[in-house]
């Protein structure tokens, strides 16, 4: 496909998936490359292997991020995303791994000292540990903070709230109150690959089954007949009182125009 | 409360213990609210626990819940002191995912706008940095520069701060002519007259040199394996930069320089920040003077909204002014991780899309992170003062760091 938007513009990705999956193939589960990025899928044991050949043998000298993604469908729920980068090749490349919440995935600090903190963020936000960090505390959420707040079960509005107590002079913990219903608008259009039914659109999906189907066998069943016509014939209402052309004009109306007719 | 009695090596046979002290959360060095556990030997720095997250607002998770354009103005809270440079990382990622060409004249316009918020954000870092070394007057001077490139922002955009400006497939609207006249004249006949003005009085200061040369020297080396990136890892000597080395927009189009630093000190990063800002106005030049007229957002109608106009007409417009502002567009399924050099270094997104019309996930890549961590070891061995310059320095912004 011809690369028509105007993102960063690093060095080819042409031969990068060969010449390292040579390298790392005893942990390589997949490799591909989509949208101009090149993913390595790998063992999570082997994690920290597989990054120091890629930093010592292939010139990917930073480690500019770990990101954690939640796929609550899966066996082993989280992923865990390593981006390196090449200042000598002037490349990057996606490296990742799975794991689930008590499986850890060996530690990178030993290999990039700026992973302490990015390691903290994941098991902060998802609840994945490393083996290995000497210093896993969470770093983002509140001191006393229970539970990771980026995994897709986690309600977007929180359990607790806090606010300043005038009473108690200090800050209060309260379980999260909310005066209006959380809104979230599902815009997929219901002709467009939507998962759920509309309300009513049940009963275009074959009629539900009754035990006992109503019918009507005779005419007079339905209502229909020569009683009815004659109901209908009959006036509903008796008729109003009768117009009258007196020639003289009603009490109280306007002088009429000339009969130039005005301008 | 546990002393730790161990006989301290600054004094002769007295035993002064080890003191642990709280910089911040409220302190007007630490550029927002970051909170430092420090450890002293009398004033100097033995160790440095920096607290992150009090401006923690979950924006990763709050974007998995807006479709992509409603994502936007969650950057511009980001790193609010230059927020075009934030847009342009999500524009550029969502547009990498749509593989979505972008008109000439939007490219062009964006870069220049993103130097401008370059400019921005170095006026208000410098200012900070020089206030918290001890000099008052650069910093009133160069923050009134700052207030001159705001208000060109506000004319193209209509809001001075979080612009929501730059848009999948272009930007949101073109620009006055007179706008891009004045931009040029401002950097003519004003911006380098205050500026060089304000420098003068710091770049060859006593004062200010004795607060920053050699104040948390790092290496090459050190820089590389902490993540280092932007002016921190230039002013370590590397000459690397995102819009140099892996150009978006039209960055190639652009002939610029690096400034590079020699000793990797607090005072290299200031002087790299003050040689960029020159370079931004190059950059600036070339774009009033290169910019084609045309279309400033893409053609496709199934990303970019139609003009009010046109929507006055066409009944197809209509309809996909309505898909595109409740609906929203659907982004194809993959994942891709756009950096870009925002002015404190590379800013990421991590975009994961499941082919809907939100985002499965967003990583924001902050720049402070990398560089907030290493504050430990660049701080151990200096005084108490010299964590203000070395704070300063490493220009962190706490909307990005925290998120």
């Amino acid at each position: 496909m011809a690369v028509l938007h105007s993102a960063p513009k690093f060095a080819s990705n042409e031969g990068v998936i060969d010449a390292i999956s040579e390298t790392i193939s005893v942990w390589l589960i997949e490799a591909h490359e989509s949208h101009g990025e090149v993913i390595f899928r790998v063992q999570r044991d082997a994690i920290a292997r597989v990054l120091q050949i890629l930093r010592d043998d292939h010139a990917y000298q930073q480690m500019m991020e770990i990101a954690g993604v939640d796929y609550p469908e899966r066996a082993e729920r989280f992923e865990v995303v390593y981006m390196l980068q090449s200042l000598t090749k002037n490349h990057r490349v996606m490296v990742k791994c799975s794991a689930s919440e008590d499986t850890p995935v060996p530690t990178v600090t030993t290999l990039w000292p700026n992973a302490g903190w990015l390691e903290r963020e994941v098991f902060d936000m998802f609840g994945v540990t490393f083996a290995g960090n000497p210093d896993l505390r969470r770093i983002l959420t509140d001191y006393g903070f229970e539970g990771h707040p980026f995994r897709k079960d986690f309600p977007m509005t929180g359990y607790t709230e806090l606010r300043y107590s005038e009473e108690e002079k200090r800050v209060v913990y309260e379980p999260v109150v909310l005066a209006q219903e959380m809104r979230t608008f599902d815009f997929l259009s219901p002709w467009e690959g939507a998962d759920y039914v509309l309300p009513g659109d049940e009963k275009s999906r074959g009629a539900p089954a009754v035990a006992e189907p109503k019918v009507t066998e005779k005419q007079g069943d339905t209502g229909a007949g020569k009683a009815a016509d004659k109901a209908a014939a009959e006036k509903v209402s008796p008729p109003g009182p009768e117009q009258k052309d007196t020639g003289k004009p009603a009490p109280g109306a306007p002088d009429p125009t000339s009969k130039e007719g005005g301008r | 409360m546990s002393m730790n009695l161990e006989e301290s090596p600054t004094t002769e046979g007295e035993v002064i213990t080890n003191y642990t002290i709280n910089f911040g959360p409220q302190h007007p060095a630490a550029h927002g609210v970051l909170r430092m556990v420090m450890e002293l030997d009398g004033e100097v720095i033995e160790r440095i626990d920096p607290h992150v997250g009090l401006l923690h607002r979950g924006t990763e998770k709050l974007i998995e819940q807006k479709t992509y354009l409603q994502a936007l103005p969650y950057f511009d809270r980001l790193d609010y002191c230059s927020p075009l440079a934030m847009e342009h990382t999500w524009v550029l990622a969502i547009e990498k995912q749509l593989n979505l060409e972008v008109p000439l004249r939007a490219q062009y316009l964006r870069v220049l706008f993103a130097e401008l918020t370059r400019i921005c954000n170095h006026m208000l870092n410098m200012g900070a940095h020089i206030l918290d070394v001890g000099a008052f007057t650069p910093n009133l001077w160069i923050m009134d520069l700052r207030e001159d490139c705001l208000n060109f922002f506000e004319r193209a955009s209509g809001a001075r701060m979080h612009s929501a400006w730059f848009r999948p497939g272009g930007v949101h609207q073109d620009v006055p002519e007179k706008l891009l006249v004045d931009i040029g004249d401002w950097l003519d006949n004003r911006f380098f007259q205050l500026f060089e003005d304000a420098m003068s009085l710091v770049m060859d200061n006593r004062i200010f040199k004795q607060r920053n040369v050699d104040i948390a020297v790092v290496s090459r080396e050190d820089a590389i394996a902490w993540g280092f990136s932007g002016p921190m890892i230039r002013a370590a000597g590397l000459p690397w930069d995102l819009r140099k080395s892996q150009p978006y927009d039209v960055y190639d189009r652009m002939e610029f320089d690096i400034p590079v630093g020699t000793n990797s000190d607090c005072y290299d990063r200031f002087m790299v920040r003050v040689k960029e800002v020159y370079e931004s106005a190059k950059i600036i030049r070339q774009c009033l003077r290169d910019m084609p007229s045309g279309p400033i957002a893409s053609s496709d109608t199934k990303v970019v909204p139609p003009k009010r106009g046109e929507m006055k007409q066409s009944m197809e417009a209509l309809i996909h002014h309505f898909k595109l502002y409740t609906e929203g567009f659907h982004v194809p399924a993959g994942e891709v991780y756009v950096a870009t050099e925002s002015p404190k270094g590379e800013f990421g997104v991590y975009l994961v899309s499941d082919g809907t019309n939100k985002p499965y996930r967003c990583k924001i890549r902050p720049t402070a992170f990398s560089h907030l961590q290493a504050m430990d070891f660049m701080s151990k061995g200096h005084m108490l003062p010299d964590a203000t310059a070395i704070l300063g320095a490493i220009d962190v912004v706490f909307g990005e760091c925290d998120r």
